[in-house]
């Protein structure tokens, strides 16, 4: 290991052979696809912030007109749709896409041009949507859900904003069912020799568990999507005024639900591979860490019309939808109790991404106690569509999906690399992080609670003004924040400190190969005897003499 | 490094009593609850997030400060150097135990806001009036016996007031017109949404003369933030020579127009 130290910079890739852009077209290398993904999901993530800074200061005070009612429309569905379509799945997809095939001991996904082509569908599927700014006279304009009949033809004033909206989310849909596809395949059929179910790794289990709610719901997402457009471009009336519109929030929401948790439990995931590495301590209750994943995945799916409490549905069925979601909160919190047992007695060592992970459980409290708040159906009817709802949901994305890519990136970026995050560049994007989002979306609560409804393109009330410019500001600290890590990700990557093959002492079998690790992943797996088989070779010291069979691809 | 952990928790601390102790009236744009209800139906609504923030409260300062013991008790520098962790895979009575005692919370909390849910939320049998509530791009129409209340939007909130008696149990219908609106006056209760295609129905009982404000809560275009609400609770005698104004001014020009 001392003589690599060394080196400028570990050479697992031929330079030559991947520096032609033709390469990055058409690998079907899972860790280039990765890396792309991940690097579409990032700039989504700079230019959906960028949008809810106009948003914050747009809101900073009162009766403000930085930008028109239509823009600020506009803007709110912009950042919707790119945070939760274009940053947190995408992203999501692309750390699985690099980590799960090399968890299991695999050479490459099941299924390698459905790889590529499902990640290339994704540019596809964001240039349609921001086609709407260039071509369509306005995107979409109607908030990220999209709610008939205000996107219907008769409210938008010739704009084709939806149709764009509409055709991008069909897109999407294709492309995260062959990316499921592909994830489920390659974990049932290519795992390393001893690897039964009950030794996956917990962010595996994490991607089966995401990669079935996305199976199920991407169709309904895009059968709301081609519905739309029957209403729109052929004259149906399946959401118009004259038809059923409340039939197209429950459409959208059985996907939308399920998506939230989509954009969660890969989350869960990383958080249950980093806590037992950094306490030096097993995971606490595997089985039941498991267990409660699926019991996610099937609640998930039973809780949609929670965000339709004032529509006027039956009362015993918003009694059904309040029991179902306020289930949800036994296996969070069967998963929370566990990852404190895990670091209960242990060993902790603070680092940087374990940092991230003890803030995503701090933040992400408050977002699943607000939810219990919000499930109760007379309480929602005071708070749905309000700026507590705002809160709460950053609480749950943010503090839960941001917070669990950060920690996931700090953590695996070695591999990706060869290449540590700068540490202090790091403390410093995690305390600025996490003082900025609480600033941000603590006391958004408060105004929610007092009245202010999400969504408005500004307020006149007095009263409001200093807690949205206490906002404001925190809002900026958050970009701060984000441009902090962007630098620490530039300047690591190209001369940051050497990382080695596992910098961290890690359980799993990614850490067993180079940093970053060779186009055929291993030259050699070791049979797997436990979940943490990594963890096993160091005890027995190394790597036996045995190699996996030739090409799985 | 050492002291780095105690911070985050401190500053949720600090930020969380601040929260909590900040009293309702009087401080603008950080109250903990909503308004002061002024009718009943609100009065539940408040009784049930208080009933919630029991439990709500005992749990987050219970596991965040389970979060901060690990932070300030098992951190690798407060261990004894050459420390080995105890390798715990599991413990079946534990997982048990905090299955079932939230399993027994959330029961809690559903079966109390479902006993409100059927006291407030079901459509009312008798009223002492009614009034229809149709929602449109951008504004509200109060549809009394015998003449309309029009409240069209203004940003600045100085909109026709619907006005309603004391004492009295007035259920309100929705309609819708054009696209969702959501009808919300924090004070007086949750919100109603006016959906094209069908009717809903709430209420309200207002026992104080006063005058509350409101907003439309459901993103409905471009005038969205203009839709204020503004409600406002008459003694008898008083109503009784409004409603004749109103009727007055209906009989004098039947064409609905604007009208103070």
């Amino acid at each position: 290991m001392a003589a690599t130290q060394t080196l400028p910079r570990p050479k697992a890739y031929d330079d030559s052979f991947f520096k032609p852009i033709s390469i990055w077209l058409t690998t079907t290398d899972h860790k280039l696809i990765g890396i792309m993904y991940m690097v579409t999901g990032i700039l989504s993530f700079v230019l959906a912030g960028i949008f809810a800074l106009v948003i914050r200061l747009q809101l900073s005070q009162p009766n403000l007109t930085i930008v028109d009612a239509e823009t600020y429309n506009q803007l709110i569905s912009a950042h919707g749709v790119t945070m939760i379509f274009f940053f947190v799945t995408i992203f999501l997809t692309g750390i699985a896409n690099y980590m799960v095939p090399l968890m299991i001991g695999a050479r490459d996904m099941a299924f390698p041009r459905v790889n590529l082509l499902g990640f290339w569908l994704v540019p596809v599927s964001i240039l349609l949507y921001y086609g709407g700014f260039l071509f369509g006279k306005g995107a979409l304009d109607a908030g990220w859900t999209g709610y008939a009949p205000l996107t219907e033809k008769a409210y938008q004033n010739g704009s084709l904003g939806v149709d764009f909206w509409a055709m991008s989310l069909i897109v999407w849909a294709i492309s995260g069912i062959m990316a499921s596809t592909n994830f489920l395949t390659t974990i049932v059929a290519l795992r390393a020799p001893g690897m039964k179910l009950t030794r996956l790794p917990l962010f595996v289990w994490a991607q089966i568990s995401t990669s079935i709610l996305l199976l199920i719901v991407g169709a309904p997402l895009a059968a709301a999507m081609i519905l739309v457009e029957f209403d729109r471009q052929l004259g149906t009336n399946f959401f118009t005024t004259q038809g059923r519109p409340v039939l197209y929030q429950h459409l959208f929401w059985f996907f939308g639900h399920p998506e939230v948790y989509i954009m969660i439990l890969p989350g869960f995931g990383m958080i249950s591979e980093i806590i037992p590495v950094f306490a030096r301590k097993v995971i606490f209750g595997y089985m039941t860490m498991v267990g409660a994943l699926f019991g996610i995945v099937f609640l998930s799916m039973t809780v949609w019309a929670h965000h339709m409490f004032t529509v006027g549905m039956n009362t015993y069925v918003e009694g059904f939808f309040m029991f179902m979601t306020m289930l949800i909160a036994v296996p969070t919190g069967i998963k929370f109790f566990n990852w404190i047992a895990t670091a209960w007695w242990g060993s902790v060592e603070f680092t940087v991404p374990m940092k991230f992970a003890w803030g995503f459980l701090a933040t992400f409290l408050i977002g699943g106690i607000t939810g219990v708040y919000l499930a109760s159906v007379p309480v929602d009817t005071q708070l749905h569509q309000s700026y507590y709802v705002v809160a709460h949901l950053h609480y749950v994305l943010f503090g839960g999906s941001v917070f669990t890519i950060f920690a996931g990136l700090y953590y695996w970026f070695p591999k990706i690399t060869g290449r540590m995050l700068n540490k202090t560049l790091g403390e410093w994007n995690f305390w600025t992080l996490f003082i900025g989002f609480n600033g941000t979306f603590l006391i958004m609560h408060t105004l929610g609670l007092e009245g202010m409804p999400r969504r408005i393109a500004t307020y006149a009330n007095p009263a409001w003004g200093t807690t949205n410019m206490i906002i404001t500001i925190s809002s900026f600290l958050i970009a701060f924040s984000v441009l902090l890590f962007l630098i620490n990700v530039i300047r690591s990557w190209n001369g940051g400190e050497v990382a080695g093959d596992d910098p961290w002492q890690a359980n799993t079998l990614e850490w067993a190969t180079t940093s970053p690790p060779p186009p055929y992943n291993f030259e050699k797996v070791a049979p797997v005897h436990s979940y943490m088989p990594l963890r096993d070779l160091r005890e027995a010291g190394g790597l036996p003499p045995v190699t996996i069979p030739a090409s799985t691809g | 490094m050492k002291h780095c952990g105690r911070l985050p928790l401190t500053i949720l601390g600090l930020v969380a009593s601040a929260f909590l102790l900040s009293s309702c009236e009087g401080l603008g744009g950080i109250s903990p609850i909503f308004p002061t209800p002024v009718s009943p139906n609100g009065q539940d609504i408040y009784n049930t997030y208080i009933g919630i923030s029991i439990p709500a409260i005992i749990i987050f300062v219970g596991v965040e400060a389970a979060l901060l013991w690990v932070v300030l008790r098992f951190r690798r520098t407060k261990q004894p150097v050459g420390y080995v962790p105890p390798q715990i895979h599991g413990h079946n009575g534990l997982e048990i135990a905090w299955t079932v005692v939230p399993l027994i919370v959330v029961l809690a909390i559903a079966a109390y806001s479902f006993v409100t849910l059927q006291k407030d939320f079901q459509p009312l049998t008798q009223a002492d009036m009614d009034v229809t509530i149709r929602g449109h791009q951008f504004g509200w129409e109060y549809v009394y016996d015998g003449f309309t209340i029009h409240q069209e939007g203004t940003l600045a909130g100085d909109v026709t007031p619907f006005v309603v008696p004391t004492h009295k149990l007035v259920r309100l219908q929705f309609e819708g017109t054009d696209v969702i609106h959501s009808w919300w006056v924090p004070a007086i209760s949750g919100k109603t949404d006016a959906v094209p295609g069908y009717t809903n129905y709430s209420w309200l009982k207002i026992d104080q003369a006063g005058t509350w404000r409101g907003e439309c809560a459901e993103l409905c275009g471009a005038g969205h933030s203009t839709m204020q609400i503004i409600v406002q609770a008459m003694d008898q005698p008083q109503y009784e020579q409004w409603v004749k104004q109103q009727q007055a001014a209906a009989k004098a020009s039947p064409s609905p127009s604007p009208s103070a």
